[in-house]
C-alpha cells in the first residue's frame, strides 16, 4: 500500500532524515510588499533549513526580482553568505534591457553562485515569448542552463501557452515551470509529456490535495521539482504533504532530492 | 506514531461530494471519514458537510446531522441563513442543535446572498454571542476580509474562528484582529503553510488562540499535523492547539 511510508514514519519522528536530504529548487528572500514573512533573513532561513535538512535552496530574492535599483547583486551577496546551501537564479526583467546585458555579461564571473535565469513574466507584465526575453533565452539555450519560470494558469504572460511557444523554439533550456501552470493542470502535464526539457515544480501546488498524485499517475516521479518559495512556505507543510499524498517513497525521494540533483550536477559540480 | 505526543481534534474537515469535483478525492460518508481519521490518529473531529454551502443549508444541515449520529468522535457544524426567511432558524433551533449534537455554526454570506451584519443578524448574534457558539468563517468560501472586520466590529463577544485563512500570508489582517477581539480563533490548515506562521502567532498572542485543522479532503492532515509537530513552541502549547482549545470551546457551548 502506498500509504505505508519510512519516510513519513522518520520525518514525524526526527523532523529530518539523514540519507533524504532536501533540494529546494524555488525559493526566495527578503521582505516583499505583499506579505510578512516571520524567516525573511537568510540567517533564519539557514536555521530552518538545517533543521528540516534541506542541502540546498536555489533562490530569487525579492530585492532582485522587484528593484531594479538594487537588482542581481542581492543574491550574490546572500549565497556567499552561505556557499554550501544556497545558490541563486539570475533575475531577468525584460521590462530593463541595459541591465540585462549587464548581468548577463557577468554571469560567467559567478559560476559559484547562480545555477540558471529567473523569469517573473505576471510581476513584469511582458509575455515570455516577448522578444525582450530573447537575449536571456538565446543565453540559456547555449549554456544549457535552467530557467525557472513563474507560470501561472489562463496568465497572457506565462500561461501554458506562452510556455509552449518557448518551448517549441528552445530545446536545450531545462525549462522549470514554477507552480506548474498553476490551476491548469493538465496543460502543465501535456507540456512535461510534448517536451523532454519541461520540468514541474510544486511550490504553491501542494496546498491542493490529489494535484501531485496526477502529476505522478500521469507522467512518474522523474521530472517533479521540490520547490516552495521559502520564506513563503513552511518546509514542514511541504514535506507533510508529501507524506500525505498517494506515492511511494521511491517518488517521495526523486521529488525531495534525486531529480534536483540530477538536474544541478553541472551547476554545483561548477 | 504521533498520537504518543498529543491528540488531535481536528476544527476543519467536510464530508459530501462537491458539485464541481477538483483534485481530491471526496469523502462521502461517516464511515469513511472514520477510516480516515483513524489512519491519521485524530481522535475526533468538528464536521460540516458540503452541501450545506453548495446546495442549501436546508439539506446540508440534515446530512450532515445524520453523519454526526454514526460516531461519538464527530461533533456537527451547521450553516445559518437570515432568521428573517425561517429557512434555518427557528423556535426550535437551539434545541435541536442540541439533539442533533451540533456544537458550531457556519455562515456563507456572499455565497448565500446576505449580509452579515447587525440589520440581518442583530439578535440571534447576540445570542449566539451569550451561549458561546462557536461561528467558523472560512475565506475560502464566500466570505472576505471586510465582511470579517464588519462582523466584529458588531459583535466583539462572539467566539469566531476564521478557516482556510489563505495562502498567501495573511498576517497583516489577522493580526489586528486577535489583538482586539478575545475570542477570535485562527484553524491552522492554512496558517501551517506560512513559514513560521504558528510560532509568530504563539509568540504575539499565545497558543490559546489556535486551533488545529486539516482542511480534509482537500488539504492533506500530513501538512498541517507534520507543522504542528516540529513548531518551535513548547510541547504544552502543541497540546493546546492539537485538542485542548477545542474541547473547552466545545465545553464551554450552552445550549
Amino acid at each position: 500500500m502506498k500509504r505505508q511510508s519510512l519516510l513519513k514514519e522518520e520525518f514525524y519522528l526526527k523532523g529530518k532524515v539523514e540519507d533524504c536530504p532536501i533540494y529546494d529548487l524555488h525559493g526566495h528572500m527578503g521582505p516583499f510588499y505583499g506579505a510578512y514573512f516571520p524567516y525573511a533573513d537568510i540567517s533564519s532561513m539557514k536555521r530552518i533549513m538545517d533543521k528540516v535538512g534541506v542541502k540546498m535552496l536555489a533562490f530569487c530574492h525579492h530585492y532582485a526580482l522587484l528593484s531594479p535599483d538594487i537588482g542581481n547583486i542581492a543574491n550574490v551577496e546572500a549565497v556567499k553568505r552561505f556557499p554550501e546551501n544556497f545558490r541563486a537564479y539570475l533575475l531577468i526583467n525584460p521590462n530593463y534591457p541595459e541591465i540585462i546585458e549587464k548581468d548577463l555579461e557577468a554571469f560567467s564571473d559567478y559560476s559559484d553562485i547562480y545555477v540558471g535565469l529567473k523569469l517573473l513574466p505576471d510581476y513584469h507584465r511582458i509575455p515570455i515569448s516577448n522578444i525582450a526575453y530573447k537575449k536571456a533565452w538565446e543565453f540559456a539555450e547555449e549554456r544549457e542552463l535552467i530557467v525557472l519560470v513563474h507560470t501561472w494558469g489562463s496568465s497572457i504572460y506565462d500561461g501554458p501557452e506562452e510556455v509552449r511557444k518557448v518551448a517549441e523554439k528552445y530545446h536545450k533550456v531545462k525549462i522549470l515551470i514554477g507552480h506548474s501552470c498553476h490551476g491548469e493542470w493538465d496543460k502543465a502535464i501535456r507540456l512535461t509529456k510534448d517536451f523532454p526539457n519541461v520540468y514541474l515544480d510544486l511550490c504553491a501546488v501542494l496546498d491542493d490535495r490529489g494535484v501531485l498524485e496526477k502529476f505522478v499517475a500521469e507522467l512518474g516521479s522523474d521530472r517533479i521539482l521540490f520547490g516552495t518559495d521559502f520564506p513563503w512556505f513552511s518546509y514542514y507543510y511541504y514535506i507533510g504533504a508529501v507524506l500525505g499524498a498517494d506515492i511511494t517513497d521511491e517518488d517521495r525521494r526523486n521529488i525531495f532530492y534525486r531529480n534536483a540533483e540530477r538536474l544541478l550536477q553541472k551547476g554545483i559540480n561548477n | 506514531m504521533y498520537d504518543q505526543y498529543f491528540n488531535l481534534y481536528d476544527v476543519n474537515l467536510f464530508i459530501g461530494c462537491p458539485s464541481v469535483k477538483g483534485t481530491s478525492t471526496p469523502i462521502s460518508s461517516a464511515f469513511e471519514l472514520l477510516r480516515e481519521l483513524d489512519e491519521h490518529s485524530i481522535k475526533k473531529a468538528l464536521v460540516w458537510h458540503i452541501a450545506q454551502h453548495d446546495v442549501s443549508p436546508v439539506i446540508g444541515n440534515e446530512l450532515l446531522s445524520k453523519a454526526v449520529a454514526e460516531s461519538e468522535r464527530l461533533l456537527g457544524c451547521w450553516t445559518i441563513l437570515p432568521p428573517q426567511t425561517g429557512e434555518v432558524i427557528n423556535e426550535s433551533f437551539f434545541l435541536d442543535m442540541k439533539k442533533n449534537r451540533i456544537f458550531a455554526l457556519r455562515v456563507f454570506p456572499r455565497s448565500h446572498n446576505f449580509l452579515l451584519n447587525y440589520t440581518v443578524f442583530g439578535d440571534f448574534l447576540n445570542e449566539i454571542s451569550n451561549r458561546k457558539i462557536p461561528l467558523l468563517l472560512s475565506l475560502e468560501r464566500g466570505i472576505q476580509w471586510q465582511d470579517i472586520y464588519n462582523l466584529l466590529k458588531d459583535f466583539p463577544r462572539l467566539t469566531c474562528i476564521l478557516c482556510d485563512i489563505g495562502i498567501w500570508g495573511v498576517d497583516r489582517y489577522t493580526w489586528p484582529l486577535l489583538e482586539s477581539y478575545p475570542n477570535l480563533y485562527l484553524e491552522t490548515s492554512l496558517l501551517s503553510l506560512e513559514a513560521g506562521g504558528i510560532e509568530a502567532v504563539v509568540r504575539k498572542f499565545g497558543a490559546e488562540r489556535l486551533l488545529f485543522g486539516s482542511g480534509f479532503p482537500e488539504r492533506y492532515f500530513e501538512a498541517s499535523i507534520l507543522q504542528l509537530l516540529h513548531s518551535e513552541i513548547s510541547e504544552s502549547d502543541k497540546e493546546k492547539i492539537a485538542s485542548q482549545n477545542l474541547e473547552r470551546l466545545i465545553e464551554e457551548v450552552m445550549l
